[in-house]
């Protein structure tokens, strides 16, 4: 063992220093990232406040008043009211059978839940167009019956469904995949039945996953502009929801309007990411918390 | 209550699981299936639990004669205990065991503190009385197996199917579990069948031994019969270290190269190759050489740690290794050493014919 094997250990050992960037790269690196967000994320999300509070607290209280807001409100909270639960069953269903069972087109079924997020949401409202319309294929047989779908609620309510549907799957999917079948044949094996089985041993195992997809899905459905946009018509009072809303109002240059209710779903935003982290940080200890 | 299965199949895809398995397991008997990993005696168990079905044809499972080949498993009351336990995460202890008596339907589920009288009882029987508030996550390896254990006889299982019951524990749990399950199935007697990749569990613990390999049933015997008297090669090569002196067949016996072996069951043709199996502790070594009956070797290792002293023996003509296990007093008398020549006698070695395919 000469001095040589000394230095090289001394230099592995210096390599291997947790931190080895310099402080000034680290502090450069920061500063970017946070530079970054404000620009993008904390300076909007302000400026949807100053703007809404530009003239102070009546005027900001006042534009809730109008029913045509309120109707919009009344709407979003419909539209995602009947696609959150439908979504709901639908997730944890489509998520079962992917996750628990095989069968043929189970790849194609996992393609075609995804498919929401790969289209355009545009297009996906001209799909309901092209089917429903008046020019479309179920429009005239629809007409006959004296059904609306598109430029009315149904139409808007197809649209959110479509565009959340993936939201609660895919948040369930890779969830029940890694847990596995053993818990659910143990439960079999006692003797409980399918629906015994899902309703004491699947879904409880899930509940974390199901709640953070809802939300998710939730914040989707109230949030969709593109899709919701081309079948709704923009009929105030009737087929608005809250973004189309704020589009019109934004549009008449009702800049406090448009504000006020944009701070509706920018709180939601928030709301959402604090349920979002409250999970997250809930479920972070895996042994033990619950009872 | 006795199970058995008849002329059962099973593919996945087109993997042989099971190939024609038949096997009859007595009322009260404790039976260990035993074969390397992928031989098919999982999923033979849980064919009989009904987690699995048989490949359609002429297979049967029968619960004391009773054919429940179609019954799904939950009709079955087979009680299960799977490798990694499978506790629900979300119940406590209590909740775990008392699961089987709760999703009963509502006229024959029995009473609140009927079902607390029954699972403190198992919980006692598991020695986990104070851990039942605890949940799963919360336990040791060996105490979740209890817990899953208590659970399967919960519902009072006609059989006790058992799936690897100590393999994800380490060593020295594994053996006080091992004599804790004797134990327990002598207090219950409850007709058992626990499946194992481990030699020496299924010696000791099981009643009866069942011998898996490649889907098939090499051999069923208790474990003195499979072990003394292995019916072929794979079983005797599975149950232990083992020996294997290559040799050609010669007038009646097996010539080893300096030493004949009679083979009198064996009618191998002339000069055929053959191999005699002996185990390490059957090998008796000889200072000096008695008789024609031994062969000469050289020692070439020598490890005395523990209650048996480990040797390793090399032969002179081409130079093949092999093993000998031999009682301290008797390597004492001898004074081994590395390098010493010696000779050595096989005492129970077992002759099968060569084929060229391995």
């Amino acid at each position: 063992m000469g001095p040589a094997s000394r230095v090289n250990t001394w230099k592995i050992g210096h390599r291997r220093r947790p931190v080895s960037e310099a402080p000034w790269i680290r502090r450069l690196l920061i500063g970017a990232a946070l530079a970054f967000l404000g620009f993008f994320l904390v300076v909007p999300l302000a400026s949807v406040f100053a703007h809404a509070l530009a003239k102070g607290f009546g005027p900001y209280f006042a534009s809730f008043r109008d029913p045509f807001t309120l109707s919009a409100i009344k709407l979003t909270l419909l539209a995602a009211g009947i696609a959150v639960p439908l979504n709901c069953v639908f997730g944890v269903a489509a998520a079962w059978a992917i996750a628990k069972f095989d069968f043929p087109g189970k790849q194609m079924l996992g393609a075609l839940i995804d498919l929401p997020f790969s289209v355009s949401p545009v297009i996906s409202g001209l799909i309901y167009v092209l089917l429903f319309g008046a020019q479309g294929m179920l429009g005239p047989w629809l007409a006959s019956h004296g059904l609306r779908v598109i430029f009315a609620v149904p139409g808007i309510v197809l649209a959110t469904i479509f565009v959340t549907v993936p939201f609660v799957a895919r948040e369930l999917i890779p969830l029940m995949q890694a847990q596995g079948r053993s818990e659910e044949e143990a439960a079999i094996v006692l003797g409980a039945s399918g629906w015994k089985t899902f309703w004491r041993v699947t879904l409880p195992n899930i509940r974390w996953g199901l709640l953070y997809g809802v939300i998710l899905c939730n914040a989707r459905a109230m949030g969709e502009f593109g899709a919701v946009s081309v079948v709704s018509g923009h009929i105030r009072g009737l087929t608005n929801t809250l973004p189309l809303h704020i589009e019109i109002l934004y549009n008449e240059y009702n800049m406090v309007g448009a504000f006020a209710v944009a701070s509706l779903l920018t709180l939601l935003a928030l709301v959402t990411l604090a349920l979002k982290s409250w999970i997250e940080w809930r479920n972070a200890p895996v042994s033990g918390a619950e009872t | 209550m006795s199970v058995e299965v008849r002329n059962v199949h099973k593919h996945f895809g087109s993997f042989k699981a099971l190939d024609d398995v038949s096997l009859k397991v007595e009322s009260g008997e404790l039976v260990a299936l035993l074969g390397p990993s992928g031989s098919g005696k999982t999923t033979l168990l849980r064919i009989i639990a009904g987690l699995e079905y048989p490949d359609p044809g002429t297979a049967q499972v029968l619960f004391h004669g009773e054919d429940v080949t179609d019954w799904p498993a939950s009709d079955r009351k087979a009680g299960f205990a799977f490798q990694h336990y499978a506790l629900f995460r979300h119940l406590n202890v209590f909740e775990n065991v008392a699961f089987g008596l709760r999703v009963r339907p509502r006229k024959s589920r029995p009473s609140r503190e009927e079902i607390r009288r029954r699972v403190m009882e198992l919980l006692e029987l598991v020695q986990l009385e104070q851990f039942e508030r605890r949940l799963p996550a919360q336990l040791s390896g060996g105490q979740r197996q209890r817990v899953a254990l208590a659970r399967a006889l919960a519902v009072e299982p006609t059989v006790l199917l058992l799936d690897e019951p100590f393999g994800a524990l380490d060593a020295k749990v594994r053996k006080e579990l091992r004599r804790w399950l004797r134990r327990l199935h002598e207090q219950i007697s409850i007709t058992t069948l626990f499946v194992t990749h481990d030699q020496d569990e299924a010696l000791e613990v099981a009643s009866r031994v069942v011998v898996v390999n490649n889907g098939r049933i090499e051999q069923v015997g208790t474990p003195n019969e499979v072990y003394d008297r292995p019916a072929n090669r794979f079983v005797y090569d599975f149950l232990g270290s083992v020996n294997l002196f290559r040799g050609r067949f010669r007038q009646g016996g097996i010539d080893l190269g300096g030493l004949t072996v009679p083979a009198p069951d064996h009618h191998g043709a002339e000069d055929a190759p053959a191999v005699a199996y002996v185990r390490p502790h059957e090998i008796r070594i000889l200072s000096q050489p008695a008789g024609d009956g031994c062969l000469p070797a050289v020692i070439r290792h020598v490890n005395s740690a523990g209650p048996l002293v480990h040797l390793e023996l090399e032969r002179p003509d081409g130079g093949s290794r092999f093993a000998v296990h031999l009682a301290r007093e008797a390597d004492r008398m001898l004074r081994l050493e590395p390098g010493a020549q010696v000779f050595v006698e096989l005492q129970n070695p077992r002759i099968f014919s060569e084929d060229y395919s391995i």
